[in-house]
């Protein structure tokens, strides 16, 4: 099933979550498409390690473009339980699908609470037209 | 909102203490803290990586297998810092988490005010408008030199890149190295720096075109820069001074000037000072 951005939740630093598998508490979490073209030409990402514990809000990891670091945020608090390992080997996917092919970790929820502090799709939607 | 700005002159220091200052500056930064632009040299010529890079691609190129290095927070390609004059410049972020990646407004706004000044000196300066980036499995398929790199905003006087830049972002704020290549390095002789570069036209060095005044030249703005002391008889200028003063490559009346140091740290400072003033009104205060 393709996801869409509007079925996401969003941190105001352009990180998504979307609830893949309800009943375990597990999201799936990637940046956007707004990040992505302001990133412009992605060239490295360095990847969280499965077992590694997130918080939400807290770096999780770092992305290059062509001249700037980046880290990446968690929108949530949990552990790692599977990383998208070969995205380091097509980072383009990125700039064609950032919400299916371009996911980048999913995380089990320590705490589902941290959800309901994200911006919705419209929210998050306004925050980037008026950037 | 008003805020403030200083302007720091460093004597040469080690590649260590270099990186330690510049991530110190970012890591520190708060809303309140000012804007920090800072320049200077290093204490022997040292390779600084860019954050991602590994030490095993600098035998690409001859010469450096026995270069100190040090590794930048910033992104980007390797750079020997010789016969260079480097620059940061810390924005410490109030509050927005508008952007994730690199705000190129900023070098590009670097690079195009110092292109102009380059100009007036008589040099054909342009930005790169090519790019030897690639989303390509390797990331390594670029060269290891951030001088032979090419991004569109990099630097150009001729077919040469004499300056590039690359940043850092993080919730504190953003860092921006750049480093503008007075001349060639003997370890890196394939890489012209600015006076190895023939001027095309002469420029009147006693023109008021081409003498930089901070007082004349200054954007009146929200941001307002002051100058450190440097301490006298370990400044980089003075050390610069010989440095630069080995060999003249230019003819022309008052070529002296652009081969001293002072001029150049004048003229950047200068140019991120404009630059600066000119993106925090336009950017982070809208």
């Amino acid at each position: 099933m393709s996801i869409s951005p509007e079925q996401l939740r969003y941190l105001e630093s352009h990180e998504w979550a979307y609830v893949s598998d309800q009943a375990a508490g597990v999201v799936t979490i990637g940046i956007s498409a707004f990040a992505v073209e302001q990133l412009t030409d992605l060239v490295f990402m360095a990847l969280p390690k499965v077992g590694q514990e997130v918080s939400a809000g807290a770096e999780f990891g770092e992305v290059e473009s062509v001249k700037a670091v980046s880290p990446m945020y968690s929108p949530v608090s949990g552990t790692v339980v599977e990383v998208n390992s070969g995205l380091v080997d097509r980072l383009e996917s990125l700039n064609v699908d950032p919400y299916n092919d371009g996911w980048i970790m999913k995380v089990k929820m320590s705490d589902s609470s941290d959800l309901a502090g994200l911006l919705d799709w419209v929210s998050y939607k306004h925050q980037c037209d008026h950037a | 909102m008003e805020r403030r700005g200083v302007v720091v002159v460093d004597p040469p220091l080690s590649g260590i203490i270099n990186m330690e200052k510049d991530d110190a500056l970012l890591a520190n930064a708060t809303p309140d803290s000012p804007i920090v632009v800072r320049l200077y040299r290093w204490s022997e010529p040292t390779l600084s990586l860019g954050h991602f890079q590994e030490i095993e691609g600098r035998s690409e190129v001859a010469g450096l297998e026995n270069a100190s290095w040090v590794r930048r927070r910033t992104g980007g390609g390797a750079i020997l810092h010789d016969f260079e004059l480097t620059y940061s410049v810390v924005i410490p972020d109030v509050g927005d988490k508008v952007l994730k990646g690199h705000s190129e407004s900023l070098y590009r706004s670097v690079h195009l005010t110092l292109a102009d000044e380059l100009r007036r000196l008589g040099w054909d300066a342009n930005l790169s408008e090519e790019c030897t980036c690639s989303t390509s499995p390797n990331r390594n398929s670029e060269p290891f030199l951030c001088f032979s790199r090419r991004s569109p905003v990099d630097l150009l006087v001729g077919p040469y890149k004499i300056m590039g830049s690359a940043q850092r972002r993080t919730s504190k704020g953003l860092l921006q190295h750049g480093s503008l290549l007075l001349r060639h390095s003997p370890l890196t002789p394939g890489l012209a720096g600015l006076l190895d570069i023939e001027r095309t036209r002469g420029a009147d060095m006693r023109g008021e075109s081409t003498r930089v005044v901070f007082a004349g030249r200054r954007v009146a703005g929200p941001v307002e820069m002051t100058s450190t002391d440097v301490p006298a008889g370990q400044s980089v200028i003075d050390r610069g001074e010989e440095l630069l003063a080995t060999e003249s490559v230019h003819s022309g009346q008052h070529e002296s000037d652009l081969h001293s140091l002072s001029f150049w740290v004048e003229l950047l400072t200068s140019v991120l000072k404009r630059s600066v003033e000119t993106e925090v009104r336009c950017r982070w205060e809208s």
